[in-house]
C-alpha cells in the first residue's frame, strides 16, 4: 500500500513538473514571436501612442521573468488571457470548441481501438498464415497514409461518388461519420498492429500451452487468457495515444471544416491570434498528461512490478 | 510512440522481401528527386498551358495532367520529392543529432543527469506534437530551413529513449570497464566504445524518422504551414486543389499517393532492418 501511494505520489509530482515545463516552453515561444502584440491588437495603422497604451496594458515592457511569474498567476486562476482579435476570453473559445472535438476524438478512439482490438487478437491467432501476412501490409499501408489525404478521399467517395454523407461541416450525427472514420482508421491500424505482436507472443507462452491442454475452450483462452496479459502494455500505449489522437484531430478537424480545438489553433495561427493559440495548445498539452496519469495511475494498480520501478 | 511499435515483420524471408521492397520505393524516390530536371521539361512552378481552360486530366504533353493554375503535376511532383526528401533528411539528422547526444550522455552519467534529461523526454514526449510543431511554424519566420529544424528538434525523443536503453544495457560490459580502468576519459568512452554499439539501432531509427518527417512535412503543408512558397511540396499540392476534388480527383489523388509511397518505403526499411540487423547479431 506504502509502495503504490509512493508510486501516485512521484506521478503526480512528475505530471505537475512536466505542466510546469510546458508553460516555459510556451511563453517562451510566444515572446519570440516576430509579430508585435500590441500591433495585432491594434491594427498596423495604429498610433504610437495607442500601441504603447496596450503594450503597458499588457505588461510587454516588463523584465521576461515579471511577466512569466504574471502569466503563471492568471494561469492557477484559470485564466489564459484574451483573444486579440475579439477580446473574448480564450478559455470560453476553448469551452465552446471541447465538445467538439471531444466528439470527434472519443468516438474514433473507441470504435478504432475496439475494432483494432479485435482484428489484432482474431489474427494473432493465426500466425504466418495469408491473414498474418494481410495485417502486415494493411497496418504498414494504414500507419503511412496521411490522416488528411484519407479524409479527403473517403469525402470524395462517400460525399461526392455515392452522396452519402455530407462533405464538412458539423451538427447531426451525419456529419460526424467520415470524420470519424477517417480518425479511427489510422487508429484502428496501430492497435491492431501492437495487439497482433502482443497477444501473438503471449500465445506462445507457457501458461496459455497449459490452459489449451487443460481444454480451455479457443474463444475464452483468446478473449480471457491472452488478452488479459496483452492488454496491460495496450493501456500504456493508449496514454501516448492521446497525443498522437490530438494531431490526427487537428487534420482532420481542417478538412472537415469540424468546430473543434484543432481547428481553433490552426485558425489562430493565420490570424496572428497568439494567446487563442498558446491556450488550446497549453489545453490540449494539459489533457494529454491528464490522460497519461490517469493510464499510469491504472497501471500501477493493474500492475504491482511498476510501483517499485 | 514508434517504440511501442518497434518490432520486425516477422520471418527472415518475408522480412528480406519487404525490406528489399522498401528500397525499391527509397532508391526510386532518391532517383526521381535527383533527376528531376532530365525527367520533366516543364519548370514546377510555371503555367504551361497556353489557354487555361480547368485542369487538365492526364495523358498527352502532360503525363498526369495540369493543376488547378495550369502547371504541370508530374513536374510539381517531381520537384516536391526533392523538397520531402530534404526537409525528412534534415529533420531526421537534427533528431539524431540531438537524440543520441542526449542518450549517450544520460545513459553514461546516469543519476541526475539522466533524470533531468528524461524529464525534457518526457516533457516533448507528452506535447501533442503536431500542435508544437504549429506553434514552432507560426513564431519562426518562414524560410526553407524553418520546417526541417522545427521538426527536427521536436522529433528527437525516439532517439533518445532508444539510445539510453542500449547504453544502459552496454554499460557494465567488461570491455568498458577495461577502458575505464585504463583511465579513458568519458568523452573517448561514449565516442569510441558506447557509440558503435548503439548505431545499428540508431540506423533503424533513422529510417522510421525518416518516414515521420516526411509525414509531418505533407500534415504541415497541408495546414499551409510547410516550406514558403513557391517550392512544390506535397501536402500542400493537396490542400491547394481539395475544392477541385468532384471535377479532378487526380489532383488530390496523386501527391496523396506520393506521400504514401515514400512513407511505406522507409517504413519498410526501417522495419526490414529491425529483423535483418537482429538476425545477425542474435
Amino acid at each position: 500500500m506504502m509502495a503504490l501511494l509512493g508510486y501516485l505520489i512521484r506521478r503526480v509530482f512528475r505530471a505537475i513538473t512536466t505542466l510546469l515545463g510546458t508553460t516555459l516552453i510556451l511563453f517562451v515561444l510566444v515572446r519570440v514571436v516576430p509579430a508585435n502584440p500590441a500591433v495585432s491588437i491594434a491594427g498596423p495603422k495604429a498610433d504610437p501612442e495607442t500601441l504603447a497604451a496596450i503594450r503597458k496594458d499588457l505588461g510587454l515592457d516588463d523584465p521576461l521573468a515579471v511577466q512569466y511569474g504574471r502569466y503563471l498567476e492568471r494561469l492557477v486562476h484559470g485564466d489564459l488571457g484574451r483573444s486579440y482579435l475579439t477580446g473574448r476570453r480564450v478559455t470560453e473559445a476553448i469551452g465552446e470548441r471541447l465538445p467538439a472535438t471531444a466528439k470527434l476524438g472519443l468516438t474514433a478512439l473507441a470504435v478504432g481501438f475496439f475494432l483494432g482490438l479485435l482484428i489484432g487478437i482474431v489474427t494473432a491467432a493465426r500466425q504466418g498464415s495469408a491473414a498474418d501476412i494481410g495485417v502486415l501490409i494493411a497496418t504498414l499501408v494504414g500507419l503511412s497514409i496521411p490522416t488528411f489525404w484519407l479524409g479527403n478521399v473517403l469525402i470524395y467517395f462517400f460525399g461526392y461518388r455515392l452522396r452519402w454523407l455530407p462533405l464538412g461541416g458539423a451538427g447531426a450525427l451525419r456529419h460526424l461519420v467520415l470524420p470519424a472514420a477517417t480518425l479511427a482508421i489510422v487508429e484502428l491500424f496501430f492497435y491492431a498492429r501492437f495487439v497482433h505482436t502482443n497477444v501473438g507472443g503471449t500465445l506462445a507462452s507457457d501458461y496459455i500451452r497449459t490452459a489449451r491442454a487443460k481444454g480451455v475452450p479457443p474463444l475464452r483462452l483468446y478473449f480471457v487468457h491472452a488478452l488479459r496479459n496483452a492488454l496491460i502494455p495496450v493501456v500504456t500505449l493508449l496514454g501516448l495515444d492521446v497525443a498522437a489522437l490530438m494531431s490526427g484531430v487537428t487534420l482532420t478537424e481542417t478538412v472537415f471544416n469540424w468546430p473543434g480545438l484543432g481547428r481553433l489553433a490552426v485558425q489562430s495561427v493565420f490570424q496572428l491570434d497568439i494567446p487563442v493559440l498558446a491556450g488550446t495548445v497549453l489545453f490540449s498539452a494539459a489533457l494529454v498528461l491528464v490522460a497519461n496519469l490517469v493510464v499510469d495511475l491504472l497501471y500501477g494498480v493493474i500492475d504491482p512490478r511498476v510501483r517499485h520501478g | 510512440m514508434a517504440e511501442a511499435a518497434l518490432r520486425g515483420l516477422g520471418s527472415r524471408r518475408r522480412s528480406r522481401r519487404l525490406f528489399a521492397a522498401g528500397m525499391i520505393l527509397v532508391g526510386g524516390l532518391g532517383l526521381v528527386a535527383a533527376a528531376a530536371p532530365w525527367l520533366t521539361s516543364y519548370d514546377p512552378d510555371a503555367i504551361v498551358v497556353a489557354h487555361y481552360a480547368g485542369p487538365l486530366p492526364p495523358g498527352g504533353a502532360h503525363p498526369l495532367g495540369t493543376d488547378t493554375l495550369g502547371r504541370d503535376v508530374w513536374a510539381r511532383l517531381a520537384y516536391g520529392a526533392r523538397t520531402s526528401l530534404f526537409v525528412g533528411g534534415l529533420a531526421m539528422a537534427l533528431s539524431l543529432g540531438i537524440g543520441v547526444t542526449v542518450g549517450l550522455v544520460g545513459g553514461y552519467f546516469g543519476g541526475a543527469v539522466d533524470t533531468a534529461l528524461m524529464w525534457l523526454v518526457d516533457l516533448v514526449l507528452t506535447m501533442p506534437t503536431l500542435l508544437l510543431l504549429i506553434v514552432l511554424a507560426a513564431v519562426l519566420p518562414p524560410s526553407l530551413l524553418t520546417i526541417p529544424l522545427v521538426i527536427g528538434v521536436v522529433g528527437w525523443t525516439t532517439f533518445a529513449r532508444t539510445v539510453r536503453g542500449e547504453v544502459l544495457s552496454l554499460r557494465e560490459r567488461d570491455y568498458l570497464l577495461a577502458a575505464r580502468a585504463l583511465g579513458a576519459s568519458h568523452g573517448r568512452i561514449m565516442l569510441r566504445h558506447l557509440l558503435p554499439g548503439v548505431l545499428p539501432g540508431v540506423v533503424v531509427l533513422a529510417a522510421l524518422g525518416m518516414s515521420g518527417a516526411i509525414g509531418i512535412d505533407a500534415g504541415l503543408s497541408y495546414l499551409g504551414l510547410g516550406v514558403p512558397l513557391p517550392t512544390p511540396s506535397w501536402g500542400r499540392m493537396v490542400s491547394e486543389v481539395q475544392t477541385y476534388f468532384a471535377v479532378a480527383p487526380w489532383l488530390v489523388v496523386l501527391p496523396g499517393v506520393a506521400v504514401s509511397l515514400a512513407v511505406i518505403g522507409f517504413n519498410l526499411v526501417g522495419y526490414g532492418l529491425i529483423d535483418l540487423l537482429g538476425e545477425r547479431r542474435g
